[in-house]
Parts: structure tokens; sequence; C-alpha cells
């Protein structure tokens, strides 16, 4: 069986050699700097449009289109719900095979990559980029196009029990990096937590830990004028060192596995603080029980010599450039962004605004911790848009793990990282 | 979360090993068919006879052609040119590298460190999987004579679990501390690892879960197996004086060898394909101690690097067809 | 089956194995060693079990109780809330119906063209069959993932897409069906198609008549193992469904246990455990095939 196994084998590529491959053309895809999409005609929206969505935003969405065909009498919005599991394999084969819907909600991360294939169409002026969140504007943003909007974002902001911290003597949030770690160290010490804070040790999506207190250090992802990754700065070596020290000086877990217990450590006192998105404050008031909510509250990322940053994510709006219904479908896209719709999205999923002037809504003014969110986002950031970005911040993922588990050192780790990044290149 | 990269075969690439007895694994040579041949005269029955094959070979061919026979050519060709997921719309339209793409996947140091990841794994699970599915398939089919039907269900039950719901319920088992596992090692006074976060212990808890997912599938076929194991060859050697372990070793095993060489060879397939548990527990930490070559290739496919990834997954298809010739060597039945 | 009473075996080892029941026990064997190996078979049984029970368990607690450490055994206030929750979401015949569907075309297909081919291959003599063996074999051991993308794209451009046909066609036949189905046959004597020829039994009417009746435990294991895959499959339906009507139930799941940032245990669990029926009642309906089936099908 080898024998003819090697002889199949062998066919088989002859047959595939012999299929003329053409050699690339001149690079498409992508376009060049700057495109903005043809204008949409201004009458009222027409015909059907299909719309795929994840997750329990697929599930929700229905809700809010309605209104939409109300408004618009004689248009169908057609919604798809789609996993969250694997939805990015379902977008990569459908825009191979141009299967893709009218509009779909998309990652931020995925938009190097869509735009680079050629699938997405860039954003008409009809919309206005200013009314964004920037760092939620920018990543809709590649290579200097805008294509489609923000739809919802969520930041990283510091969460910590209020009850212990008292208990270790602080009444309020730390501000600065100082104040952090002391109060870390305080709250084992002083309020009986065996980790002071909960900081991922490296490991997939740690950079978004690490990243807001970089950022508020003025640290930028790109250099050569967002022509390279940029991983290695003074900045991040700043950050990554004063996040080692968290795990050296015993602070944190540094031997917490890929899924930690994040919750239930906060709602026991374990660890009674960590930095995470909008959606732990329903998880940990879940396993906390009634009355946890007065327990508990949330801050800015303590300020580095910038000012306070941190890391802004979510999920963007975009339309698939081989749509038979252009206009309707960013009418609708533009629809999303209405301040008025983006509020009553709010009441429908709690997904955060991505429109500045929807978080003037009594629903989200009233809330104080989600203030806190509100004003994190105004100078949080996102990472660069480029196709490669998600393998490029892995090599910092994996280098982070090191410094973080082994005590490697940070400026090598960083220096690591780059080298990687640099051979994958920006894939732009 | 679930993702399986692949679904080629209704089974699915990384679905365990399964099968029933086979006859004469070995059977490689087309001996058996001979055999069928020469008996009688050639002439018009031969040309019956090779009609009738067709006749019953031409549905598989023709769906085998269309949707498996053609993407692997596809994929092989892509396997070497410089394709990215922007160039798939236009498969063609790209530059043929020729090796570099497998060159490039040997001198990746994640790639090799992936590869021994994968050996630990397959080395130490494999055996474990089928000592454990063997033991089971002896106990049930000669040892005990009530509740068979109870104990294969339940040893069966790993099997049919979605690996969604096992990575929910094992992670919880493995959780330190508190976990149900150091719980139990706690009352007979050892201190459990923390079996997720500690490097060491990440891989031994990845097999421990492998095998107990997939030793009830050949534990399946080893019953079917010793079903074929005549009891008067076990009356004989007992009467001869032979005890349990050597009716087991002389009279049982002989007889199961074809069945054992089915297990291993597809066992074999599957675990060198190793991907879902670190995919669903680990993401391949801590430390990379649990990423492997499947693992990593379903990582390049989703970085779009398909040209890099099609080559690495032809680098496994490799070594997984130079194992099965090693094993059919090993298991050859003497003839 | 008067052919079967023709084919009458003269007698090679595997036939005669078939012919008997081995149902006597380990000779020789004490009771005490009996009481022994029952006490291990226990233990084992609750480690492997253990695991399965808690997800069932798990599925009638809150989420706050799935996430407390260290995790409970017993839900403390056991509800229906994740499953009323999961029948309220869910258009759960729906998605049932196209699993089913799928799932058992997909089996049929498997178990009529795997065994054809298994046949030709084991028993017949034909020209090109070293040549489909080897593709077959070279196939099975391909990893799957590197054939997804080329196979999507082709099934799009056949146009079935978001067809129930495009869900079930390109898993008709699997490599690994024709494997098994060839490895059981070679096993079955061949003195069985030289009596059927005798008897003027034409070469697909052997097969139909002779040959299939006694594959009954392959047939059984290719059965469950087909479905189990088939039911589970969570990809590829995944990409060829473009409307919720086409989604499959393991796909419609992961939509409300699975966010982008969180998992809800308790949807998934209960999930889990709702999918895991209709394969307990096909494992159950074919177990006795799988092991009984040798003894008792065919050859007495």
């Amino acid at each position: 069986m080898r024998r003819t196994t090697a002889i199949t084998v062998a066919c088989m590529t002859a047959a595939a050699l012999t299929v003329t491959a053409c050699g690339r053309g001149p690079e498409g895809g992508g376009g060049t700097a700057g495109q903005t999409g043809a204008a949409v005609d201004t009458g009222k929206a027409t015909g059907e449009i299909t719309v795929w969505a994840m997750g329990a935003e697929g599930d929700n969405l229905p809700k809010l289109t309605a209104d939409f065909e109300s408004a618009n009498p004689g248009v169908k919005v057609k919604v798809t719900a789609i996993p969250w599991d694997a939805a990015h394999d379902k977008f990569t084969t459908a825009i191979t095979a141009g299967k893709t819907p009218d509009v779909a909600m998309v990652g931020t991360t995925w938009m190097g990559e869509f735009a680079s294939s050629d699938a997405i169409d860039p954003t008409p002026a009809q919309i206005d980029k200013s009314a964004f969140f920037e760092g939620a504007q920018k990543t809709t943003e590649v290579n200097g196009t805008s294509y489609g909007i923000p739809w919802y974002v969520e930041t990283r902001v510091l969460f910590y029990r209020t009850d212990l911290a008292k208990k270790a003597g602080f009444d309020t949030a730390p501000t600065d990096w100082q104040g952090l770690k002391d109060m870390a160290k305080a709250m084992q010490t002083k309020a009986g937590a065996k980790w002071g804070i909960g900081l991922q040790a490296g490991g997939e999506g740690s950079w978004q830990t690490l990243m807001p207190f970089a950022w508020s250090d003025g640290a930028d992802l790109t250099k050569d004028g967002g022509k390279a990754y940029n991983f290695d700065s003074p900045q991040i070596l700043k950050a990554a060192k004063y996040y080692q020290s968290f795990f050296t000086d015993g602070i944190s877990n540094k031997a917490a596995p890929a899924t930690p217990t994040t919750e239930p450590d906060f709602a026991k006192g374990t660890v009674p603080m960590f930095i995470s998105g909008p959606w732990m404050m329903s998880a940990v008031e879940k396993v906390g029980g009634p009355g946890f909510k007065d327990k508990y509250d949330v801050a800015p990322i303590p300020a580095g010599t910038t000012g306070s940053s941190s890391f802004v994510g979510g999920s963007n709006f975009v339309v698939f450039k081989n749509t038979k219904n252009r206009d309707t479908a960013w009418k609708f896209v533009q629809w999303l962004a209405d301040p008025k719709v983006q509020a009553k999205w709010y009441t429908i999923s709690t997904d955060l605004p991505s429109v500045k002037s929807a978080w003037q809504d009594p629903a989200l003014a009233s809330d104080k911790k989600l203030a806190v969110f509100g004003k994190q986002l105004e100078t949080a950031k996102a990472p660069p848009s480029f196709p490669t970005w998600e393998q490029a911040v892995k090599a910092l993922d994996t280098e982070m793990e090191k410094v973080t588990k082994t005590g490697a050192d940070p400026a090598a780790a960083l220096k690591a990282a780059q080298q990687q990044a640099d051979s994958i290149g920006t894939g732009q | 979360m679930t993702a399986q990269p692949g679904t080629s075969g209704s089974t699915g690439p990384v679905t365990p090993p399964a099968a029933t007895p086979p006859g004469r694994p070995d059977d490689r040579s087309p001996r058996g068919a001979d055999t069928g041949g020469s008996r009688r005269p050639a002439g018009s029955s031969a040309l019956r006879e090779g009609r009738a094959a067709w006749i019953l070979a031409i549905p598989f061919c023709l769906l085998f052609l269309a949707f498996t026979a053609w993407p692997v050519v596809q994929s092989l060709f892509m396997s070497i040119t410089d394709t990215r997921s922007r160039d798939l719309r236009k498969p063609f339209s790209v530059n043929i590298i020729g090796l570099d793409n497998f060159t490039k996947a040997l001198s990746d140091p994640l790639f090799r460190k992936a590869a021994a990841n994968t050996a630990y794994f397959v080395l130490v699970g494999m055996p474990l999987t089928l000592v454990m599915a063997l033991a089971a398939a002896v106990a049930l089919d000669k040892g005990i004579t009530r509740f068979r039907a109870a104990f294969r269900l339940g040893f069966y039950l790993p099997v049919i679990t979605s690996i969604v719901a096992v990575a929910v319920v094992w992670r919880f088992l493995l959780q330190d501390p508190g976990g149900l596992i150091n719980t139990a090692l706690g009352w007979v006074g050892i201190t459990g690892p923390n079996w997720l976060g500690d490097p060491k212990w990440s891989m031994p808890s990845m097999i421990l879960m492998a095998a107990w997912r997939n030793f009830g599938t050949a534990m399946i076929i080893f019953l079917a197996g010793l079903q074929a194991v005549p009891a008067e060859l076990h009356e004989a050697a007992a009467i001869d004086g032979a005890g349990a372990w050597k009716r087991f070793r002389y009279v049982t095993m002989p007889l199961l060898r074809p069945t054992l060489l089915f297990v291993m060879v597809t066992t074999a397939i599957g675990y060198l394909q190793f991907f879902e548990e670190p995919f669903v527990m680990t993401k391949g930490g801590p430390l990379n101690s649990t990423i492997s070559l499947s693992y990593y290739t379903y990582q390049q496919f989703g970085f779009g690097n398909y040209a890099l990834a099609s080559a690495m997954s032809y680098l496994i298809f490799v070594v997984i067809a130079v194992v099965t010739a090693i094993q059919f060597r090993l298991l050859r039945e003497r003839t | 089956m008067a052919v079967d009473t023709a084919s009458r075996p003269s007698g090679s080892a595997p036939a005669r194995a078939r012919t008997r029941k081995p149902r006597s026990g380990m000779v020789g064997s004490s009771q005490a060693g009996r009481w022994w190996l029952y006490a291990i078979l226990v233990v084992a049984f609750i480690a492997v079990v253990a695991p399965f029970v808690w997800m069932v368990l798990g599925s009638f607690k809150s989420e706050g109780e799935l996430r407390q450490v260290p995790p409970t055994w017993l839900p403390e206030s056991a509800s229906l809330d994740n499953y009323t929750q999961l029948f309220d979401k869910l258009s759960f015949g729906q998605f049932f119906t196209n699993s089913i569907i799928v799932a058992v075309v997909v089996t049929a297909g498997n178990l009529v063209f795997c065994s054809m081919l298994g046949y030709a291959l084991a028993m017949l003599d034909f020209k090109g069959k070293k040549l489909i063996f080897t593709a077959v074999m070279t196939t099975l051991m391909i990893p799957g993932v590197v054939t997804f993308v080329p196979l999507f794209v082709l099934v799009a451009n056949a146009g079935l897409i978001d067809t129930l046909p495009g869900l079930f066609l390109p898993f008709l036949v699997s490599p690994f069906g024709v494997f098994l189905m060839r490895q059981f046959i070679l096993g079955l004597p061949k003195d069985l198609l030289d009596a059927g020829r005798v008897d003027g039994a034409g070469e697909l009417r052997i097969f139909w008549r002779i040959i299939l009746p006694l594959c009954g435990p392959a047939l059984a294991t290719l059965g469950i193992l087909t479905f189990l895959g088939s039911w589970n499959n969570f990809l590829w339906p995944l990409v060829v469904a473009q409307s919720e009507d086409r989604y499959t139930l393991p796909v419609a799941l992961a939509l409300y246990s699975t966010g982008q940032n969180s998992t809800n245990y308790g949807l998934l669990l209960a999930g889990a455990t709702v999918v895991i029926v209709p394969i307990l009642v096909v494992f159950l309906v074919f177990q006795k095939r799988f092991i009984e089936g040798i003894a008792t099908t065919g050859l007495k």
C-alpha cells in the first residue's frame, strides 16, 4: 500500500500542477487609502435585505428591526442569528464562495482581513464618523478607509470589592500604578484575599489586560507611519515590567488555568480585584447573589504618564460589496447609528452604545457604574486593523506568558515578539 | 468553542477511532480477492464479476470523486502556493512556491514543539486507552454474567457526550482547589496538582480526558472481536492447566490480533490528529504545553495562512501514513 | 435463504467462531474472583459515569450555582429554568427535524454505499480495485480540516448552499466506512461466495442475500458511529445554512449558550443533555447487534 500511496499522491500532485496556475495579477483588494463609498440615495428604503448577527445580538435584533420596517413600509429585514462559535469561519467561507449577506455584524478584529479580501463596502459620506467614540471608529478604519460603523462597544475597567477595600484601608479606587499595586498588596495583607488582583497570566487575549497600562503610558502599537508592528517600544516595556511585578511579588496568581474562576473568586473575596469588561457586572452579581451590587465598584484603569486609557472592543456593522440592495443596506446601517436607536438597543440587549450622544439617555446616564465605562471609552484605544493582527498578537501573548509564569526578561520577550511580528508582516 | 475544523468525513476528522472486528486487516495485497478470482475459470465469469464489482463501486466512486478527491487535489495544490485567505476567491491567481511551505513549517520551533506534544500524547494516551478498553472488554465478555448491558452503556456514555459539555464538566473536575478530582484525592491524603494551570500536569490532564472519552469506542470493538474467540478453546486450555493469564495470552490474544490491529490503526489516526481537548480546555497553554499539531494547524487556517496550513496538514498526513504502515508491519498476522 | 444452507461453511476458524455463543463465563474462575471483579467494575463505572451524571445534574442548577467554587454535586434548588428557557427560544421541532433528516440520510447512504464497495474490495476481483482502495486509505489519513474550504466552494458552486442536500450530500460516503466494511467482509468465509455461485445466484444477489445479512455487527457499528458523527456535526451545517430554517440542533444550541465574552453554562448543559437523547435511543436500538449480532446472525 505504501508504494501505491506514494504513486497516487504523485499523480494527484501532477494533476494539480497541470491546472494552470496563472500567478498573481496586480494586487487587487484593499483599495487605495482614504476611500469613501458612493453616496446613498436619500429616499425611503425599499426591498428586502439579509442581515447576519451573532449570538444574543442576532437573537434580539428582530425586536429592533421591526421599528425600521414600520418606518419604511415595504422593507423586509431578514435576520439570521449565528453562533459566536466559529462565526469567523462562517464569514471567511461565505466570502470565499461569494455567499455573503447584505449587511452583517462583525468582530472588530476581523475588519482588516475582510477589507483586504475586497469583501466590504467603504462607508459613504452621509454617515457622521465623529458621532462615535474615537477608539471605536478607528476599528472600522483599514488603511485609511472606513468600512461600516461601530455598533456597540465595550471597554476594560478595574473591578474591586468596596467592602474589602475599606478593610484594607482604601476608601477610593487607585488612580495611578503605584496606588493599584499598594491596594492589591493591602487586600492580601489586611483583607484576607488570597491574591490581590486577578491579572491574566499570558495566554490568548492577555494583551487586552497588558495594553491598557501601556496605552496609559502613551504606547503606540504601530511604527513607521502605520507600516509595521511596534511591540518592543519603551512604553510597552515599562508596562510589561510593571505587569510582571504583580506575579513576581506574589500579588497575582501565575498558575491560573486558561478559564479562570473570576466570578466566584471575586464574590468570595479570594481575588477582590480584576480588570474586565461590562458583561462582568451581571456575571458577578449572578454569582454574588442579592445585595452584591453594593459590595463592589468599577473604576478607570489607573493612569500612567499620559492619563488613563483602555482597550475598546465590541462589534461593527458592515455592508458587503456584493449586496443587491446597497441603498437600503446602508440606510439600515445608518439607522442603527441613530442615537435613539442606539439607546433603545441598550435597553434590549445591555450592549453599550458606540454613539457618544446616546449616553445622555436616562437609561444609561442614571447608572453610576456605567458612567465609568462611558468615561473610559473616551480614551480607550483599538489595536491596528492589520489583517495579520490576530497572528501577530498571538506572538505577544505567548511571550508575555513566559514573562508572567517563568519570570523571563520582559525586554527579551518583547524583542522576540517584535521579531515574530516583523516576519509575519502587517499583511497590508 | 466547539468548532471542529474540518468535516470531510461524516464522522469528522478528529472523531475518535472506531470500527468493528476486522477480518484480516493486514490484507493489503489483493490476496483476498485473488483467491476468489483464481478459483474459477477466467473468461465470462471473470467479466461478470468485474462488471458486478463496478456496479457496486460506482455510486461510491462518483460521490467520492466529487466530494472527497477533488477537494484533496485542490488542497494539495494550495500547499505548494502562497495562498492566503484573501486569495481564496481566485484560487489560481497565486504563485507556486514549491516546497517552501513545508520547509517553513518544519523549521518553525512552535510546530516542532507541537509535534513533540503530539508524540507525548500518542505514546502515553494510546496505550492507556487501549489497555483500559481491552480490560473493560475482557471483564464484560468473560468475567461477569450480570449487568453487562448497564456497564456497556455506562462505559460508552462519554463517547456520545458532546465535547462542549465535556469541556465544562472537566473544567470543574480538574479545578484546583475544589475540583472533584482533587477533592477525591484529598480523601486518601494526596494533594492533587493544579491540573490545568501547571505546564507539567496539563498534558496528563488532556491524556486522562481523551482516554475517558475514547476508551468506550475501542471497548465496543474489542467486545465484538472477543465474540470470535470460541469458548471451547478456553475450556481445552483450562483442562490443560493453563491459568487465566496464560489463557488470555495464548488463546485470546492471537485470535484478537486482527481486531487489535484495526483498533490501533484507527486510534492512532484519531490521536495523531488530537485537537478537541486543547481546543476547548487550554487553548494550547499553559506555556504551549498542550499545543498539538492539529491545533496549531487549525490556528494557521484561522490566521488565513491557507497554504502554510495545508502544507502542515500534509505533514501530519505523512506521519500518520508512516505510523499506520509500521503498525501493519508489526501486527501482521502470521500466515 | 436456500443459499445460506448450501453455503454451510466447511469450517474456517472465524466462521466456526461465530457459530458458538461464548456465554459460559471464565472457566474455573471462582465466585470470589467474580465478586472482586464486580467491585472493580463498579468503581470504574462510577468514575466513568460521574462526569456524565454531573452534567445532567448541572443542567438543573442556576448559573450562579454552576460557577461556585468548590462546585456542588446536587442542585441546591433544582429547577427546570434552563430547559424552559431553551425550549422557549428554540423552534425546536424545525431544528430537530433537520438534524434527523440529515443524520438518517447520511447513515443510510453510508450503510448502503460503503458496504457495496467494501464487499467489492473484499471479495471481488476487478480492474482498478487497488487504485480505489489506495485512494480510500489515503483520504482516510488526510486531516479533514485541509479540505474544508475547497469542499465548501464546491458545494457553493453547485448551488447547494442553504439546502438540505447541501447538508448531507458530501457525507453520503466515507473512506472510514469502506475500510470498516472491507475489513469485516474479508473475515467472512470465501466459501459463501462459491456456494452462492454454484447455486447460480448473480453477484449482486449474493451480496444482497448472503453477505449483507451477515454484516449485522459491522453495519450496527457503522450505523451508530455515522449517526453520532452526523448528529454532532457543527461546523458544516453552520456554514452551509444561510437561514435559521436550515440549522441543525447543535448549531441552534450553540447560538444560545455561547456569547462573545461569556458562556451560559446552564443552557449549555441542558442543551447537551437534550441532544444526547436521540443518540441514546439509537445506541440502545443498535447495541444488541453490536455484540450479540455476531453470535446470532446468519450461520447457526
